[in-house]
Parts: structure tokens; C-alpha cells; sequence
């Protein structure tokens, strides 16, 4: 359960926002090229609230983003817990629902994830490149 | 999918969180030196993680400390929480969370007894401007400190000509004059949403924080979210949400949702309310005109 990939639709995405995330777009430019594949990071980062770690996998073809698969790493017991409580808990009371089917501005939580997200995409994009 | 409200968006990293500014324009470098030197000035304030912080210099010196001018609203808020919680919210728990094994070296491993944490009567007097300290007590200003940082940031901008815009660090953010549609993170994973606000933009609900349990969560119920009653860190909430007409008072709300707080609190101040129980089942407050997928 804790280690359960969640595949995002991201089909067509152009690989540039994909790889400059949320950043200003200064320093993102479309002239890299990628190798076609599937490409695994990790991604990690620490904060005063703790370590958090996620795998990304992404599926490149003629320079776009074909696939994303991010799976969720829970460094502690505590997080496994929430998510089994969650697994069998949460269908009769809230359904959740993709944020990318939800046309929002923000999403409020405390994941922090984006920031292990975009690490993981930064480690991709050097692997892939090509030379 | 997620829609920028304005063209522009800077972001950085600051006191162990991300921060993104969006606004119609690029804000001048000479104003966004001015944003990180007042967030960098907040951190030498109040970490506990930084041994050259005044919450740092009190841990080590009891006695008559000057606090900063921004201490004030902070403080209060503490003040009004402690009251409202029965003393479950509090700022003393600091020494607690070290013992518990959330300290400056990240050592998350607990200690084999338990701190005791102090009554705010019996540990600290606050005049408005002196705090008096008869023993070392470690401030923690966590459960609000942050959503007060976001205030500050977004005051500096209206005073640098820069009326509308939304600051959101990481689960605290102020928007003004944006409407925002916001999406509600499942807890449990970060790709999905359990509901949908809207936030018009005006002072009423200006801002919107976050807070979840297990983002912080170091070892098997240890987390952040520390009942100062018990000494031991909460169970039954596992995320919680507030929404208010500043970030200060919603992030304080936010916490106090893990505890058995006051309800007149929320509705005195307008605040809007949304947790999530660990068997999932989500409660709101009377105001809250969002949508939930049930």
C-alpha cells in the first residue's frame, strides 16, 4: 500500500513545462533534446519538518512527456498508518478526486511534495539528455 | 489541472519550506531583497532550530527578554489559542518536541522520558513588549508562526505598490484582490483532492492554511502536533484546514482543529473550518461553501 504508484495523466505534455514545474520560466528552454525511454529519479529534500522521499518515472517520446508515475515513499510508521486508515476508511465518507481533473488555482496542503517532485525531474532531465 | 491566477510566479525556499509569490508583474529585485531579509530576520527570531535565535538565547537565559515588534499579534494569538484549547495549543512545548525527538539536528529519536511542558502562567509573563522567563523555556511558534510570515510578506508588497497578488508557502497562503479556486489535498496523496474552496479575493477569507499530521511524522505517532495537556503528539485529526481573514489566524486555527478547541473560537473570529478524522470521515464548520466529493 505505501509504495502503490499513482499515474498521472499528463499525455502530450510538452517536456519543458513539465521539467521548469511552477518556476518562473527564465532558464526553461525548448531547445534540449531527449532520448526516448523511461526514465526513474528519486527525489529528496530536507526540511525542519522532516525527510520526504518520492520516485518519479517518466516516459519520453520525440521530446514530449508520455507518462508520469510518481510513487510515494512514507519515511515512518505514522504515514503507512494514515494511508492504510485511509485505504479502508475513506470510501464511504470523502472521495477523492484527481487534482488534474479539478480546474483550481492552488492545492492546500502540507505534502511539501513538488519541491521532492521537481528534485526527482532535475535528476531525469540530466540523465536523458542527450549528449 | 492547476491554472496560475497571475502571469507571474517567483518562487524560493525559505525557512525549510517553498514559497511562491505570484503577481502581475515581476517584483523588483530591490523588493524581493527586501521580502527574504525580513523572512530571513523572522528565522533569527524564532527558530528553535537556530542556536543564534532569540527563541534560542530565551531557552538559554531566563530573565527579561525585549521581543521584537512583530511579537505582538503572535503572541496574542498563542494567548487566545492557549485559552481556547484548555491549554493544548501552547508555545511551550518546544522543549517537549526535542525530547520527543524533533530538534535542530534532526536527531527523531525520542528520549526515554517525557518533558514536562509548562503551564503558560506558571513559565512566562508577556506585558505586550517584555516577555519574563523565571525558568529555560523553549518557545515554539509553529502552530501559527508561519501563516504570520506569509502576513508579513504580503504586507511588504502593499507597501512596495504591489496591491494584488497571492503568497502561499507551502499549505499557508494569503491571496489579495485574486480570487482562488483551491483544491483540498487527500492527506494521504498529494495527486488527489477531497474537496474544492473558492476564495473571492476580499479581506473576509483572504487567507487559507493547511495542516496534516502526517507530513511531519518522524517515528510511530510521533509528529509535530503536540498535545501540551498529555505531552504526547495527537491521533484522531489527521489534516485539517481554516480558512480567515489572515494567514496568522488561519494557520492558529489550522492547529487548533487537532485538539479539542473551543468552537465559539472559530465563530467569533469568522473562521471557516474543514478536518479530517484518521477513520475519514470529514467535518466543516456551518460557513464552509465549498464542495466536498463525498
Amino acid at each position: 500500500m505505501s509504495s502503490r504508484p499513482l499515474t498521472i495523466g499528463l499525455v502530450g505534455l510538452g517536456i519543458a513545462t513539465a521539467l521548469a514545474g511552477c518556476a518562473s520560466s527564465a532558464g526553461a528552454t525548448t531547445s534540449a533534446n531527449y532520448k526516448d525511454g523511461t526514465y526513474t529519479g528519486n527525489g529528496n529534500y530536507l526540511s525542519p519538518e522532516g525527510n520526504e522521499s518520492i520516485s518519479v518515472t517518466l516516459t519520453l517520446a520525440a521530446n514530449k512527456v508520455t507518462a508520469v508515475t510518481v510513487t510515494p515513499h512514507p519515511n515512518s510508521a505514522t504515514a503507512a498508518f494514515y494511508q492504510q486508515q485511509f485505504a479502508s476508511g475513506i470510501a464511504s465518507e470523502v472521495v477523492g478526486q484527481n487534482i488534474d481533473t479539478l480546474n483550481v488555482s492552488r492545492v492546500a496542503g502540507s505534502s511539501l511534495t513538488s519541491t521532492g517532485f521537481d528534485a526527482a525531474l532535475t535528476t531525469i532531465k540530466a540523465h536523458a539528455v542527450k549528449p | 489541472m492547476i491554472v496560475d491566477p497571475l502571469p507571474v510566479a517567483w518562487t524560493f525556499d525559505a525557512i525549510g519550506t517553498s514559497w511562491r509569490i505570484d503577481t502581475a508583474e515581476p517584483i523588483p529585485d530591490a523588493v524581493r531583497s527586501t521580502i527574504t531579509d525580513r523572512v530571513e530576520h523572522f528565522d533569527r527570531d524564532w527558530s528553535r532550530f537556530r542556536a543564534d535565535s532569540l527563541v534560542s538565547r530565551i531557552a538559554r537565559e531566563p530573565g527579561h527578554h525585549a521581543l521584537p515588534d512583530d511579537a505582538a499579534p503572535l503572541l496574542e494569538l498563542f494567548r487566545e489559542l492557549y485559552a481556547a484549547s484548555g491549554g493544548r495549543v501552547s508555545p511551550l512545548v518546544g522543549r517537549a518536541l526535542e525530547s520527543l525527538g524533533y530538534d535542530a539536528t534532526y536527531r527523531l529519536v525520542p528520549t526515554a522520558t517525557r518533558e514536562h511542558i509548562p503551564a503558560w502562567e506558571e513559565a512566562i509573563s508577556w506585558d505586550g513588549a517584555f516577555l519574563d522567563t523565571v525558568s529555560p523555556v523553549l518557545l515554539d511558534v509553529g502552530a501559527a508562526g508561519k501563516g504570520y510570515l506569509v502576513d508579513l510578506v504580503s504586507a511588504l508588497l502593499c507597501t512596495a505598490g504591489i496591491p494584488e497578488h497571492v503568497v502561499d508557502a507551502s499549505g499557508d497562503l494569503r491571496t489579495r484582490g485574486i480570487p482562488l479556486r483551491v483544491a483540498l489535498e487527500h492527506p494521504a496523496d498529494p495527486t488527489m483532492a477531497i474537496g474544492v474552496v473558492e476564495l473571492s479575493g476580499g479581506p473576509d477569507d483572504a487567507a487559507l492554511c493547511a495542516s496534516a499530521a502526517n507530513r511531519r511524522a518522524w517515528g510511530d505517532g510521533l509528529h509535530h502536533l503536540l498535545d501540551a495537556v498529555t505531552g504526547e503528539p495527537t491521533a484522531d485529526v489527521v489534516a485539517s484546514w481554516a480558512i480567515a481573514s489572515d494567514a496568522l489566524t488561519a494557520d492558529g486555527a489550522a492547529t487548533a482543529l487537532f485538539f479539542d478547541t473551543d468552537p465559539a473560537f472559530y465563530r467569533d473570529r469568522g473562521i471557516t473550518t474543514v478536518r479530517m478524522f484518521a477513520t475519514g470521515r470529514v467535518e466543516t464548520s456551518a460557513s464552509f461553501t465549498g464542495e466536498l466529493f463525498r
